[in-house]
């Protein structure tokens, strides 16, 4: 259970792209065919190792309707890390991405991490976005993209990976302030909180050999 | 002034101002001042009259408050003025007291007028009620006056920020469901108000408390939020600083908001598991024996932390996140610190009680807590199972009546889903393991069945069907149960004991209600007999009980009784379905025709129904927990409800059925039964077959490992061997060098692959050497042969036919060069002579010039000049000459390359007319060839005209002699050749 490091996510997107699906994927491996419209917010955890460090990621997903979409607003900001997730399959839900990105913008700290999700990516004769349009718009807008299937879990874990790693490493360059929490990062535990001021990394080997 | 004002107005006799006048006047001046302390000044009036004309300022005043609210930001103290008054209208609460004497400004004389004020009855509070729901709309009315109100909150004034707290939360509490939609859509609008936890002010952070309280209540999106802004940690922080249990009211709200929070939000409740939260509940429990008292505080707070372990442990819960709390609670130490609490001394019974609950629900269904509550001691001498405790005070009639509900509720939780423990309670009755020395869980219930307290029985009874729940070994095994009666008379089985009791109820003087023991009996004989045939024998075998349930059934009883009659007939209906017509007096068809003689059917079935249609009953099949008013409705356990759900429909259809029917279903029962053996078998089958792929896939699998490693090591391996290789050959190599460069020092250090390669360069160096040499051999070769083809040209050239031509015009050339060189000698001559005449002049001048005679001078000069210049024309003519000559010579040059071009012509020719030469021979060769065949055909004509006319011999003899011409020919043609 102990953690070197607490990272919140959010995922946000329009309604059908996939969200719960690609956290159910992530925090209990299966992959559920007919799932409920999200109302309002879910909760999700896991541990993942970066750097030989355990980091604990919560996880919130959001609905992706439109009336939902205030109370979404309210997680923006203390939130590290967004997935921002569109539906290969549908053209619509990409052409929304941004609003999202707006959205997200406008109301996250600055320093939030997005990636950029193509989901669906197992629908391949079903697409109507192509991955190079997905890369483009990632690169345009300063984000990490990846194409996903929550149903074969296919790149799912690294969507979530990666984007840690990118805040992991934004931390290292001292680019978060790992004290405020309403930037959605919390140091595990184990770091006394005079410890929290040297660079990460000490504290973090302390961490990893607490847990072995 | 204020004694002065008020002596003033009660003594006057003329018409006084109203209220509601005053109260204009003064909305007027903030209206219209614009003076800042006239505003002022006004609105403070305003708030010291606003409890007493509530009515009137509320009406009146409310938008000229919200004005200044919008335009007097800069004024703290304005704004702290309009905001308690806002809130002495808008609010409900008339015990919050404030006090009121630094602005006790009243223009008005206090009378007695509105002593509703004063004297809250009934009314008066829903008025007071009425009035503040009817302000809270008109304020609301504007959402933008519900986002003002939230921006004022980041004032960090305490004056601003204080009643503005303290008037959301009144807006809040009349209007909750608007106002946290208000606030849900407005940005931010949740984080600001979380914001006010971490205000170092307590009396902020406390009203903030509150106010998340209101703003919680029954709206699940907002619980999220306020749960992703750190709240469980802000709280958990605040409750161990206030001292946790110890701690005042500031702990139990921070509790209350907690319970808010979580209560039927999975999502809160995953969040909180996932946080790490349930490991911060341990120390909270960490009471157990320090009696440092309990105070009234203490006891709230400890009652809502064990609601808040219940809460995440809940049985309506999902299964999956129930379990996983359970799990963390046992693994952080939670349950075994709410088991210390259990067995300690001192603790109110309220708390007991409660924690009781708590536990129960933190074993439901979860085999490893079970197990540990199992082992769980009481600190007594000796040392008794808790479970033993427990019971004891359940079957106990002085204990408090919760206490013995949450006593049978820890009890029930112990045994749900847990074989185990179900097989450890009934084997205390049994007698092979029955325990004579100490009180045991199943003396304690059997004690409890057969009380005098009709409560006992119930609770007894039902913890006993708790044993038997879904577990036909243990169903079996309670049939073994005898007991001993005290007359000496032979041992009764429990069964029997349970059944006598039913039908002999009357005999003993019981407390309590009657109904509730046999309710109790039936429901026990119920769950026990079902399912399992064999307990439906021993039930059938008794000979007065069959009579007895008919009686029960049929007889005219009053309401009291119907459910008993309910029960009976539920308990008849199972002897018919679960019965394995063992026995021949009660069949299944025997006891269907006693239903159809003795009761009819609809009215069997109708009796069976009232079971299900008790008011109770519905009560009960919600929770699992017994909870109940008043020991009196203590009638139905959870669990039972359950089995009648399922029996009633199957036992009217039993009851329905012909005997015809019922034959075939048996057919079709056994058939199927067949099927599914033969089901079975295949499953089984696959099953085996499944497991042992599953072995072989493993099996494969470790195996191809285990190649891969084999490999892996086999690569390793092999480029050891070549790295050894390499290493020898260096070693090799080194020795070597080192005995050759023993004397070169230095040398000797050269690297191992340095003198590898450099041995190869040495060799491919020498391997090069040698075909340098060869190729040398080689050009010499190809030179000698040139040398050769050129003397061969040089040869043919002079062989030629046309190189007589050449040679001529050679020799003239050669003829041409000698008369060259003659002429140019001749030319050197002339100008050596010239330059000895030309000494000879100047040493002539000079001698003239020293002997100065002169006179002669003049014409040898003269002559010498002539000579001079016939010299130089001399000298130009064979000038010309040798030009024309070296004209000639250029020509005759060019006529050379003409000839040796016509003699490369020639030869050319030479070999045209070789090749013509060598054709014509060809040709000649052809032509014998011909004339060889012609020869032939003759002779073979002759032959024919021999054969056609002469004799033979000549012919023969001419023949050989031709023959031998021919050779001769032959061999001429050769020779000529």
């Amino acid at each position: 259970m102990a953690y070197a490091y607490l990272f919140k996510y959010i995922i946000i997107g329009d309604t059908g792209v996939g969200k719960s699906c690609l956290l159910l994927q992530f925090t209990d491996k299966r992959f559920q065919p007919v799932h409920d419209l999200t109302i309002g917010v879910e909760f999700g955890a896991r541990m993942i190792t970066i750097d030989g460090k355990q980091i604990k990621l919560q996880i919130w997903d959001t609905a992706g309707q439109e009336s939902f979409r205030s109370i979404t607003r309210s997680y923006y900001r203390g939130a590290a890390g967004a997935l921002l997730v569109y539906d290969i399959t549908r053209r619509d839900t990409f052409n929304h991405l941004t609003t999202w990105l707006e959205d997200a913008r406008q109301h996250s700290n600055s320093n939030m991490v997005i990636m950029l999700i193509g989901n669906k990516s197992d629908l391949e004769s079903r697409r109507e976005v192509k991955k190079e349009e997905g890369e483009a718009f990632a690169r345009e807008h300063g984000l990490i993209f990846m194409e996903t299937s929550a149903k074969t879990a296919s790149n799912v874990e690294e969507a979530f990976i990666n984007t840690a790693k990118e805040i992991y490493e934004k931390i290292q360059e001292g680019v978060f302030d790992i004290n405020n929490e309403a930037n959605g990062i919390k140091i595990g535990p184990q770091h006394p909180t005079t410890n929290s001021t040297l660079p990460g990394s000490q504290g973090g080997q302390q961490a990893g050999g607490g847990c072995c | 002034m204020n004694f002065f004002r008020g002596v003033m107005g009660g003594q006057a006799a003329g018409p006084q101002p109203s209220g509601a006048e005053t109260i204009q006047k003064l909305c007027d001046r903030v209206a219209s001042s614009t003076l800042l302390e006239d505003r002022r000044d006004a609105v403070r009036a305003l708030k010291s009259l606003s409890k007493k004309y509530r009515m009137e300022v509320g009406t009146q005043a409310m938008d000229h408050l919200i004005n200044i609210l919008q335009t007097d930001r800069s004024d703290s103290e304005i704004l702290g003025y309009a905001l308690d008054t806002l809130y002495n209208v808008i609010c409900n609460d008339e015990e919050e007291e404030q006090d009121e004497s630094e602005d006790a400004v009243t223009p008005l004389p206090v009378s007695g007028k509105h002593k509703n004020v004063s004297m809250p009855d009934e009314n008066a509070q829903k008025q007071a009620d009425d009035l503040g729901a009817h302000f809270t709309d008109k304020f609301i009315q504007d959402p933008e006056h519900v986002t003002l109100l939230l921006t004022l909150l980041e004032e960090f004034d305490f004056h601003v920020r204080w009643p503005a707290v303290k008037l959301l939360t009144a807006l809040l509490k009349n209007q909750g469901p608007q106002v946290q939609g208000i606030i849900l859509v407005s940005p931010m609008g949740v984080s600001r108000l979380m914001d006010l936890l971490a205000d170092s002010r307590e009396v902020i952070r406390n009203d903030g408390l509150l106010l998340l309280q209101q703003l919680t209540k029954g709206n699940a999106a907002i619980q999220k939020i306020v749960a992703f802004e750190n709240a469980f940690e802000r709280l958990l922080d605040i409750i161990t600083e206030e001292g946790s249990s110890d701690g005042g009211i500031v702990v139990e709200d921070c509790l209350l908001l907690l319970l808010n929070l979580l209560k039927n939000n999975s999502s809160n409740q995953n969040f909180f598991k996932e946080g790490s939260y349930i490991q911060r509940m341990k120390p909270w429990f960490e009471v157990g024996d320090d009696n440092s008292g309990w105070s009234a505080q203490k006891v709230t707070n400890l009652h809502l932390m064990l609601q808040l372990v219940r809460v995440m442990v809940s049985p309506v819960n999902s299964p999956g996140a129930t379990a996983s709390c359970q799990k963390s609670m046992y693994l952080c130490g939670l349950l075994q610190q709410l088991c210390t609490i259990l067995m300690a001394t001192g603790v109110p019974a309220d708390i007991l009680t409660e924690t009781i609950n708590t536990v129960s629900e933190v074993i439901r269904g979860s085999q490893v807590n079970q197990d540990y509550f199992a082992s769980v001691n009481a600190p007594s001498n000796p040392p008794r199972p808790a479970i033993v405790v427990l019971l004891m005070s359940m079957v106990n009639e002085r204990q408090p009546f919760v206490l013995r509900c949450a006593v049978l509720y820890c009890f029930q939780c112990f045994l749900y889903k847990n074989q185990k423990g179900q097989g450890e309670i009934v084997a205390t009755l049994l007698p092979s393991t029955i325990d004579a020395n100490s009180i045991s869980a199943g003396q304690l219930l059997c004690g409890g069945l057969f009380s005098a307290d009709s409560l006992s029985n119930w609770c007894a009874a039902v913890a006993l069907a708790h044993a038997l729940q879904d577990n036909l070994t243990q169903k079996e095994q309670l049939l073994r149960v005898q007991l001993a009666t005290s007359m000496g008379n032979p041992p009764v089985s429990l069964l029997q004991q349970c059944t006598n009791i039913l039908s002999q109820g009357d005999k003993i003087v019981r407390r309590g209600s009657k109904v509730q023991t046999r309710v109790g009996l039936l429901m026990l004989l119920c769950t026990w007999i079902s399912n399992c045939p064999i307990a439906v024998t021993h039930f059938l075998h008794n000979q007065e009980n069959v009579p007895f349930l008919t009686a029960q059934i049929s007889e005219n009883l009053g309401e009291d009784e119907r459910l008993v009659q309910g029960l009976c007939a539920l308990l008849l209906g199972i002897c018919i379905y679960y019965n394995d017509n063992s026995l021949e007096n009660y069949t299944k068809e025997k006891l269907k025709q006693l239903i159809e003689k003795r009761i009819g059917k609809e009215n069997f079935v109708e009796k069976l129904s009232f079971v299900a249609k008790h008011e109770l009953y519905s009560r009960a099949a919600q929770k699992p927990q017994p909870v109940f008013p008043s020991p009196e409705q203590m009638l139905f356990d959870h669990e039972f409800t359950k089995l009648v759900k399922e029996l009633e429909g199957v036992i009217t259809k039993a009851v329905h059925k012909s005997s015809e029917e019922e034959k075939k279903e048996e057919e079709v029962k056994k058939t199927l039964e067949q099927h599914d053996n033969i089901v079975t078998q295949y499953k089984e089958l696959i099953r085996e077959q499944d497991a042992q792929i599953q072995e072989l896939k493993e099996k494969v699998v470790s195996m191809s490992s285990q190649n891969e490693q084999l490999q892996a090591t086999v690569t390793q391996q092999l480029s050891q061997i070549q790295q050894h290789k390499d290493q020898y050959n260096i070693l090799k190599l080194k020795l070597g060098k080192d005995n050759q460069s023993n004397s070169q020092g230095d040398g000797s250090q050269v690297n191992g692959l340095q003198t590898e390669e450099l041995t190869q360069l040495r060799e491919e160096v020498e391997e090069l050497h040698k075909q340098h040499a060869l190729l040398q051999t080689q050009l010499g070769d190809k030179d000698a042969l040139i040398d050769t083809l050129k003397s061969e040209a040089a040869q043919k050239a002079e062989c030629s036919a046309g190189a007589s031509d050449n040679t001529d015009l050679l020799k003239e050339l050669e003829a041409l060069r000698s008369q060259v060189q003659l002429q140019s000698s001749e030319i050197n001559l002339l100008k050596t002579e010239r330059q000895d005449l030309l000494k000879r002049a100047e040493t002539g001048l000079s001698d003239t010039v020293s002997t100065g005679d002169s006179s002669s001078d003049p014409a040898k000069m003269a002559d010498l000049e002539n000579r001079l210049a016939a010299q130089t024309a001399e000298t130009e003519k064979l000038k010309d000459e040798t030009k024309s000559l070296s004209e000639s010579r250029a020509d005759l040059e060019q006529q050379l390359a003409s000839a040796t071009s016509t003699v490369a012509i020639l030869q050319t020719e030479n070999a045209k007319l070789q090749t013509e030469v060598q054709e014509s021979k060809k040709e000649q060769d052809d032509l014998l060839m011909l004339l060889a065949d012609q020869d032939q055909k003759i002779h073979s004509l002759k032959q024919k005209l021999k054969s056609l006319g002469q004799t033979v011999e000549d012919e023969d003899d001419l023949d050989a002699r031709d023959q031998t011409d021919d050779d001769e020919e032959e061999e001429d043609d050769d020779n000529e050749d």
